[in-house]
């Protein structure tokens, strides 16, 4: 019997949204893997017994975590017009990011992470620099001098924004000395002419310098394919379906008690070399990607 | 098979006029001896368990795991669950004597979880009960699952304790007790026929208590460890 019919395959048998089966072939549910293991690996006669079902549950979404931040390359991609405040919230779903971008007159502009920070907490202090408790005893929270500057657009993060050259600040003017060709501290690590960012994985944003307001910010990032805890959307590709059972074996046995140190670290072997695989399976070597990325061997550096 | 149980238990009572037991008497015994084989049957499903995995018993006729378990199966009991809205949770069955599983619209399993895990449970992140991973609890009172949004459509697997044996009966003019199967409070032994022997071993070691007989619970206690060593 067929899992799913092609009339279900392509128009979700008429239902809203008529999308959601698309692809669904390359993934196997949480629902699966826990039903199928708890079937195939748990019984009276298997190395694995008497196992709760929430362990299972739980180890088996860990092992999906775990391969989503090593290998599933399962990017999700966020476009989000920035505001005057220079700063984009990250997704509720962000653990990190993969790239940043700038999408401006219809070019995609990767952008470079700033290595000094953009962005402070700067306490309230009166005219003689003391500190300003409230009623509370808390700390007042005043206006960063930081933020300000880098919203104004006078906040010096390295070349690029100043017409490419080395500066100084002095009463809200640059000042620049030498062309940057010509200057050898130059840093080449921060030599990029678009803007920056920072991201304050505290306040769970992203700040920029200046030079992006209004801009539409393309964030490439990864999740941890929880879904939000929705566990009826969790999946996880086929091709990682052996190593998450492969996960799940050594995670209830290594922590099973009496359970022998050979069979622990037959599990575990296994465990590893499924990673190893999957991985492999999941980066994807096609031969004509290879083909593409090694015509550039060839090309002469001027 | 009651009445051949009773026939074989007088018969042997009888034997030297060591005495005699009423039907009400028998009955008491018969439930007695029901009850006390029907608990032993998992402690020895457990042990056949474990000499498979010693490679113990084969396959096929030498699978006395499998055995056991068609026995047991015979007293599962599958039927809905009733919630009780005065104490939100679900009833357990009258006759229940070993809870297997409850199920959740017929297709999810809700799993049983202890008193000392249950709060640790619902406040993780990862493995809360859902309508999709429920959990129950058990109390004096009932069943408690979570979600406590589940309050309808779980129906409960169980072992039911076997029926109360009944030798019922007639009067003959001569007073004495004639078998009557068609009386409406008549029920049969519900173990199998297998079982007669043990029926039998263990009414007479309640008889031979009863008549104060030695010489009938002496024996019925040999018959019975020699049955045990025999299925070791």
């Amino acid at each position: 019997m067929a899992y799913i019919t092609n009339y279900q395959y392509y128009t979700n048998d008429g239902n809203v949204p008529e999308d959601a089966n698309w692809g669904s072939y390359q993934y196997v549910s949480l629902a699966d893997i826990i039903n199928n293991f708890m079937l195939m690996y748990v019984g009276n006669d298997k190395l694995i017994n008497n196992v709760d079902r929430y362990t299972v549950l739980f180890h088996a979404k860990r092992s999906i975590q775990e391969i989503n931040y090593d290998a599933l390359r399962n990017i999700k991609v966020l476009e989000f017009e920035l505001g005057d405040q220079l700063k984009m919230v990250l997704p509720h779903d962000y653990i990190n990011y993969v790239r940043i971008s700038m999408l401006r007159n219809g070019v995609l502009y990767p952008l470079t992470e700033a290595r000094q920070s953009i962005t402070a907490t700067a306490y309230l202090q009166d005219n003689n620099g003391q500190i300003v408790f409230d009623s509370n005893g808390e700390v007042v929270i005043g206006e960063s001098k930081l933020d300000i500057l880098r919203q104004e657009n006078r906040l010096y993060v390295g070349p690029g924004a100043y017409y490419n050259q080395m500066g100084w600040e002095y009463d809200g003017e640059w000042y620049f000395g030498y062309p940057i060709a010509q200057n050898f501290g130059l840093n080449t690590a921060d030599a990029n002419i678009n803007p920056k960012y920072y991201i304050n994985k505290a306040a769970g944003v992203i700040d920029f310098t200046s030079g992006v307001e209004h801009s539409y910010i393309v964030l490439e990032y990864i999740s941890d394919g929880m879904e939000n805890g929705d566990d009826s959307l969790i999946t996880i590709n086929k091709l990682a379906e052996e190593y998450v059972y492969a996960y799940l074996k050594y995670a209830l046995l290594n922590n099973k008690f009496g359970v022998q140190e050979y069979i622990v670290n037959r599990v575990k072997k296994e465990k590893t070399a499924l990673l190893r695989n999957t991985k492999i399976r999941l980066s994807n070597m096609h031969p004509g990607r290879l083909l593409m990325a090694m015509r550039g061997k060839d090309k002469w550096i001027k | 098979m009651i009445n051949d149980v009773r026939n074989t238990v007088l018969s042997i009572i009888s034997k030297d006029n060591r005495g005699f037991i009423t039907p009400f008497e028998f009955n008491l015994f018969a439930k007695q001896a029901q009850l006390e084989i029907f608990g032993q049957y998992m402690f020895n499903y457990s042990n056949a368990i474990n000499k498979q995995n010693a490679r113990m018993h084969g396959e096929g006729y030498t699978d006395i795991p499998k055995n056991m378990a068609e026995t047991i199966d015979t007293f599962s009991v599958f039927t809905s669950a009733t919630y009780n809205i005065g104490t939100s949770k679900f009833n357990f069955p009258v006759d229940y004597f070993f809870l297997d599983k409850l199920v959740y619209n017929n297709s999810t399993e809700i799993e049983k979880v202890s008193h000392r895990k249950i709060l640790n449970l619902v406040n993780s992140n990862l493995t809360a009960p859902t309508t999709k991973y429920p959990v129950y609890t058990m109390a004096e009172d009932g069943l408690l699952v979570y979600p406590t949004t589940i309050n309808s459509n779980v129906t409960i697997q169980y072992l039911r304790y076997p029926k109360d044996p009944n030798w019922t009966y007639s009067t003959t003019a001569l007073g004495d007790p004639l078998f009557n199967s068609a009386a409406a409070t008549y029920q049969d032994f519900e173990l199998p026929l297998d079982d007669f022997a043990n029926l039998v071993i263990k009414i007479l070691e309640y008889s031979g208590i009863s008549i104060r007989e030695a010489d009938v619970v002496s024996a019925a206690k040999a018959e019975e460890v020699q049955d045990i060593q025999q299925k070791q």
